[in-house]
């Protein structure tokens, strides 16, 4: 690879980096927040890079010994032994191109209805003490407290309460009814788990719609025990805007209107 | 992964020759036997692109094939490939810095007096040195290959490459998170992990050959009448376009996987008791999650038995598919497959023994 090429090389993928977690929120649909210093220093240092790369090009002389070496080197690759120095750099490096440019102007969605409709749901982390629910009606929950509650309160503090809750829409299997979701992830998208709340008596809204739903929980079995089906019976079903932080179980802010 | 192994032994087969020839048949424990006397083909170079083929080519299929290929399928592709991606350069871009810095800044002869003289000794001491590094597996790569560069045993730099992911102290912070209550998981992730870190280093004394290293990377240290910080430039510039591009290879690998296999497929195996452990195995390869989050994911496959959530956290941070791109690349393909496969299996053994005694 030529090194002014290595130069742009660098200077793109800086620039896609900064891009997505500096002046746009991008990078939230791809890894967790507390990334984002991190990734601002590595697309500085990177624009850094290329840079000073650039510039070390515009200087006559030197340039083109380096560059001499470099294609010296190239022939060298896979043989082995004969002086190979850093000016080398394999076409394997092109590949870089793909992020940056996917970064700067054709960056994929956050995961959705896809991604949550073939994976198991999160387990539900073990716990014995709840607080009360406030007496605010109806109540905002998360998706999680809502689960652990439902499948763990032994004081049954749901029961007959009127509750609100924020997440997109998976269809159910084979296109029976649907379900809220969530997808939280821990460090970067690969690693999404789903929440699931059943929704019962709402038609389906398209896959992967924000929605927030109010109403009551879907009696079944013993409430406070794993025998509770995560559901809900839905009073209303109203459209909201996707949040910033779409991987986030982040109570829903204000009443939908 | 036996099955991903072979066939990866077979198509690189005839293309590793020209830079082991043919004195490779002795093969650390069992890895499959891939470049004996398979005379030089004409297409040595074209590896990469084999590798990447393999990794793009499922992609490409699910884009065109099926019901599987409809849009949400490939966008979901590109956001894991690309989340992988970006959830690594900032740690690669540490460990590139560090190995460029190693390589202008730090003389040889500190790695001698540090180390001691004795390379069975030092295998261990670089294995418990792996703590001081708090990136994820991306960084430790190029550190490791500056190491062998500045003059320390191959046999302790891989013992450092092996141990630095999983036994730093972020890593081992997240695995007690996401075990509460459970301590006993934070000491056997870090015995297990020393341990294979050890071994792989004593083997790689016992049987490793030198010839399997690709010696054309070589970090050839400060040179009088150069500027230090000219060299460390280039040296940063060098491995980090160099490794990004393996990285991503290995990140489109992941990311098929990732969308390609539904979690249901878990549920099948949690049953018996060795082959679960086998199969997490398989899973910390082929999903090549970042060690610092590999805990959370192990604490949330509950239909496994603890053994095998140990054998997820301490095979995954060691090998995985942009780890070995990564050590491909930066290594070379004769010695990343023999060695990916050989730590692959002491790692299972160890995570056996050690869990077996204390979980």
């Amino acid at each position: 690879m030529k090194r002014p090429l290595q130069a742009v090389l660098l200077v793109l993928s800086g620039v896609g980096l900064l891009h997505a977690a500096l002046l746009t929120d991008l990078y939230l649909r791809y890894v967790n927040d507390w990334m984002r210093p991190l990734l601002i220093a590595s697309g500085a240092v990177l624009l850094l890079l290329g840079a000073a790369e650039a510039w070390s090009l515009r200087r006559p002389g030197r340039s083109r010994e380096t560059d001499e070496r470099h294609h010296e080197d190239h022939h060298g690759d896979g043989h082995g032994g004969d002086g190979h120095d850093h000016s080398g750099v394999p076409g394997v490096a092109w590949l870089l191109l793909l992020p940056a440019l996917s970064l700067l102007f054709h960056a994929p969605p956050s995961l959705g209805a896809y991604t949550a409709s073939r994976q198991a749901t999160k387990p539900v982390v073990q716990q014995d003490e709840f607080d009360p629910l406030p007496a605010t009606s109806p109540v905002p929950l998360t998706l999680r407290d809502f689960t652990s509650r439902v499948q763990q309160d032994r004081e049954q503090a749901l029961k007959g309460r009127t509750v609100r809750m924020t997440g997109f829409v998976t269809p159910g299997e084979r296109g029976e009814g649907w379900y809220l979701t969530r997808l939280l992830i821990n460090c970067c998208a690969a690693d999404a788990q789903s929440v699931k709340v059943r929704i019962h008596g709402a038609p389906p809204p398209p896959a992967d719609t924000w929605v927030t739903v109010v109403g009551t929980w879907h009696a079944g079995g013993t409430l406070g025990t794993s025998s509770a089906p995560v559901a809900l019976d839905a009073r209303t079903v109203s459209k909201v805007d996707r949040p910033a932080n779409a991987y986030t179980d982040a109570l829903p802010l204000s009443p939908p209107r | 992964m036996r099955q991903a192994e072979e066939r990866a032994g077979e198509s690189y087969g005839s293309v590793a020759a020209p830079a082991v020839d043919d004195e490779a048949s002795a093969d650390a424990d069992g890895a499959p036997a891939d470049a004996d006397g398979v005379p030089a083909g004409g297409w040595p170079r074209h590896w990469p692109l084999l590798l990447l083929g393999a990794a793009v080519l499922p992609g490409t299929v699910l884009f065109v094939v099926g019901r599987w290929g409809d849009e949400p399928a490939v966008q979901a592709w590109r956001t894991v490939c690309l989340s992988i991606t970006v959830q690594a350069l900032p740690f690669l871009l540490l460990g590139t810095a560090l190995s460029g810095a190693i390589n202008a800044f730090v003389p040889a002869r500190v790695f001698t007096r540090v180390l001691p003289r004795n390379p069975s000794l030092a295998v261990p001491v670089a294995g418990a040195a792996g703590a001081v590094l708090p990136g994820c597996e991306c960084a430790s790569v190029p550190v490791a290959n500056s190491l062998i560069g500045r003059g320390v045993t191959p046999a302790a730099a891989f013992a450092f490459l092996l141990s630095a992911p999983a036994i730093n102290p972020v890593v081992l912070a997240t695995t007690a998170i996401a075990f509460p209550g459970s301590p006993e998981m934070v000491l056997a992730r870090l015995l297990a992990s020393l341990a294979t870190a050890s071994a792989m280093g004593w083997l790689w004394l016992w049987l490793g050959r030198e010839k399997w290293l690709r010696p054309a990377v070589r970090h050839t240290g400060h040179r009088p009448g150069r500027s230090r910080w000219t060299e460390f430039r280039l040296g940063f510039q060098h491995d980090f376009l160099h490794a990004g591009g393996f990285v991503i290879v290995g990140a489109m690998a992941a990311a098929t996987f990732n969308v390609a296999v539904p979690d249901s497929v878990l549920g099948v195996f949690s049953d018996s008791p060795w082959l679960s452990v086998l199969f997490l195995a398989a899973l910390a390869v082929l999903l090549s999650v970042c060690s610092e989050a590999d805990a959370f994911l192990a604490a949330s496959l509950t239909g496994f038995s603890p053994l095998a959530r140990l054998t997820f956290m301490v095979v995954g941070p060691m090998v995985d598919l942009k780890l070995i791109a990564l050590q491909a690349g930066t290594f070379g393909r004769a010695f990343a497959i023999r060695f990916s496969a050989a730590t692959a299996v002491v790692a299972v053994l160890c995570s056996v023994l050690i869990g077996g005694t204390l979980l």
